[in-house]
């Protein structure tokens, strides 16, 4: 009986341990710094071209209009955005943007097409000991071609992450404020960058 | 002529005398004039001198302000830096949960509860590192002892009085340090969550929508032990992502594990026209492991494997083997296995767990036990003792050859537009109304109804098969993620004729009472 459960035991561990590093994902940390974000949503993008834009009371307000029953939990100082070209041609924006989570700030990039769709969403800084799974890229592919009339909700349109639902609505939030931004003040009248 | 000349003299030295008189006088008034002007003059500059002072004064003080304002700035950054140190390192949060419940019950018609209140804590030592705590007080209002000791009638009088209320429980639900060995490897030991099934390890209140937990992992355990369940031990978790094919997430940990232990029953009874009686029941069921000297030589395992193929599904397996019976009974194990889900496609889930959980040999531990107890139970006849009985009972509880069981949910989320420009929506980003339906079953076979023993011989083991079923069907609002009313009805049946309080440690039914129904109104809420 002991041995047997001892067997049992000295099986488990060398067995989860021989398992390949980059399979495995963790929840805390820093995934992208501010440079190698824009890349991380348009990895076809040869040149990245940074802008800062300051978040003034004006432009909070216009925000705020377009934004309707999504109310950020954080408005940033300013807002770090990239133009990003491939060889001269356009691709779109990326925008850097914060929302709290449960108790601290998720940062995390929203690449932006010309006609004002998501391209890509990828996380920055995750901050929360739970719902990191956010992070993963089969979780953020659910924003792919979103746009301002879209509620970017759990159990809305998005499929939400048992235990990790206030960072997806986070998330949500996110998204809809880079693509406000966009829509106000990078995106042309014609929709253009 | 000689008049004149006279008169010329005369006003001559006149105007001589006078002119030099005036002379003089013009000399003095120069002079008192100079000194005057000397005076102001050092007037002036003393003037000048304190208003330099004054100035000089003035800017020390002001510099001195300076300096205390620079240094209050600089204390305010140091105590935000600090604390925001502080903050970065050590989360608090929690849950809570009450409920109100109106049943049909003869008994006990309708109570408020009290469910739990647990503080939790989340502290990093260091980046790769991780401490966590969740404490929790369930039916907690108080608890108070009191103790005297004196010299009384010739001799030391030791007097104890525990104060509390019924069911009040402080426990410890997890405390455990966790080490990041790699961003794939992680290393957790303390007091764990047991990782069968889905719900013990997901067990926060406010995580639900209905005021009340499952059968099989609360109120007719077929988990080991009645979550939340956690043990003293050490093992591994992570997340394996296997790309298109989705993700994998383990949990496996060696650990004390559950074991037969004691609870201590004093009763006290007045009977009429019987004795008096002042009862021991001591009663041996399985008892989540101790966290001190392991009563038993032997560790068990507990493993959990699930694979989430996209967001918002689930589907797992997990498995507990560990001896369960004390050093000093013979050696016999539990093997339990759980396999569990959850599914989502837009607005609906469903989720469900099924535990399997088999004692093995119940009859030879019951046969162990009787051995070393010798009597089951020993009492002072009444022909020493006529209007008092004094007796002390050893029992074996919550044993069963094999518990299986399951619970199912069914879940729609929705939102009238019309409640939000309501109080129930204007205040929020996405409030929620829950359609709940939950069926739920557990098999009971081989139950240990009641083991005789007498002599250290066991004379008889009587042992049954129950069934019970519930169902319950509601409604919950969900203001915020961490936030909700609980509104449902159910129904709780087993079989014909019987009590439901043998089978649950939540209903207080009477001997003939075999369902239930009941109105459950609950506000779990998190932080």
């Amino acid at each position: 009986m002991l041995s047997r459960r001892h067997f049992l035991t000295s099986l488990l561990t060398p067995a989860i341990v021989a398992l390949a590093p980059n399979l495995i994902s963790a929840q805390e940390g820093v995934f992208l710094d501010e440079e190698e974000a824009p890349r991380a949503v348009f990895p076809e993008g040869t040149h990245f071209e940074k802008k800062v834009v300051p978040s003034t009371e004006a432009l909070r307000e216009k925000m705020r209009g377009l934004l309707g029953r999504t109310r950020p939990s954080i408005w940033e100082d300013a807002y770090v955005t990239y133009l990003v070209r491939r060889h001269g041609e356009r691709l779109g924006f990326a925008v850097i943007a914060e929302e709290i989570g449960k108790h601290r700030p998720i940062t995390f990039v929203v690449g932006i097409k010309p006609n004002g769709k998501v391209k890509d969403v990828a996380l920055m800084v995750y901050r929360e000991a739970y719902g990191g799974e956010v992070r993963e890229r089969r979780f953020m592919r659910q924003y792919h071609d979103k746009d301002l009339a879209a509620p970017l909700l759990p159990y809305r349109d998005i499929v939400n992450i048992a235990g990790a639902t206030l960072s997806v609505q986070s998330i949500g939030r996110g998204v809809k404020k880079a693509l406000v931004l966009a829509q106000l003040v990078l995106l042309d009248g014609a929709g253009r960058p | 002529m000689k008049r004149l000349l006279t008169l010329f003299v005369v006003l001559s030295v006149g105007l001589t005398a006078v002119g030099t008189a005036l002379g003089a006088t013009l000399d003095d008034l120069e002079r008192q004039l100079q000194a005057i002007q000397k005076q102001i003059q050092e007037l002036k500059e003393e003037k000048q001198r304190q208003d330099q002072k004054i100035r000089e004064m003035e800017a020390a003080q002001a510099a001195q302000k300076e300096e205390v304002k620079k240094e209050a700035a600089s204390l305010r950054e140091q105590a935000r830096r600090v604390s925001s140190e502080l903050a970065e390192r050590v989360r608090i949060g929690g849950y809570g949960s009450v409920r109100f419940e109106g049943n049909s019950l003869k008994e006990q018609s309708n109570t408020f509860t009290f469910r739990r209140f647990v503080l939790t804590a989340d502290a990093k030592p260091a980046d790769p590192m991780q401490v966590y705590m969740e404490l929790e007080f369930e039916r907690f209002t108080q608890l108070e002892l009191e103790r005297t000791t004196r010299p009384q009638d010739g001799g030391l009088r030791v007097a104890q009085a525990i104060e509390g209320t019924d069911g009040s429980e402080i426990s410890f639900e997890q405390l455990w340090f966790q080490y990041d060995l790699y961003p794939w490897l992680k290393f957790r030991t303390g007091q764990v969550l047991v990782p069968l099934g889905r719900f013990n390890i997901n067990h926060d209140d406010n995580r639900w929508n209905i005021a009340r937990r499952s059968l099989v992992d609360r109120g007719v355990p077929v988990l080991p032990v009645k979550s939340a369940w956690p043990e003293l031990g050490a093992g591994f978790l992570g997340d394996i992502r296997l790309g298109e094919l989705g993700k994998l997430t383990y949990e496996a940990y060696v650990i004390n594990g559950v074991a037969l232990d004691a609870e201590v029953e004093n009763i006290a009874q007045t009977r009429d026209p019987r004795r008096d009686k002042l009862e021991l029941e001591v009663e041996f069921q399985p008892s989540r492991g101790t966290a001190k000297l392991d009563m038993k030589d032997s560790k068990a395992v507990a493993t959990r494997l699930a694979w989430s193929p996209y967001p918002g599904q689930e589907i797992a397996g997990s498995f507990y083997y560990g001896r369960y019976t004390p050093q000093f009974l013979s050696d016999e194990s539990i093997v339990a296995f759980a396999i569990d889900g959850l599914t989502t496609i837009g607005p609906f889930e469903i989720e469900a767990e099924y535990v399997n959980t088999h004692f093995r040999n119940v009859d030879r531990v019951a046969r162990s036990f009787a051995r070393v107890v010798v009597d089951q139970s020993a009492n002072i006849p009444s022909s020493v003792s006529p209007t008092f009985e004094a007796e002390v009972e050893f029992e074996l509880a919550g044993l069963a050859r094999n518990k299986h069981g399951y619970w199912i949910e069914g879940r729609y989320r929705f939102w009238p537009e019309f409640l939000t420009s309501t109080v129930f929506g204007k205040y929020f980003e996405n409030p929620q109304l829950i359609a709940i339906v939950r069926g739920e079953q557990v098999w009971l076979n081989g139950l240990v109804r009641e083991a005789e023993f007498e002599g250290g011989v066991l004379t008889k083991l009587e042992q049954e098969n129950r069934r019970l079923y519930r169902v319950t069907a509601g409604l919950a609002y969900r203001p915020t993620p961490l936030v909700v009313f609980q509104l449902a009805y159910e129904y709780t049946k087993t079989d014909k004729g019987r009590s439901l309080a043998e089978v649950t440690n939540f209903l207080p039914a009477q001997s003939d009472e075999d369902e239930a129904h009941a109105i459950l109104v609950g506000v779990a809420f998190g932080f």
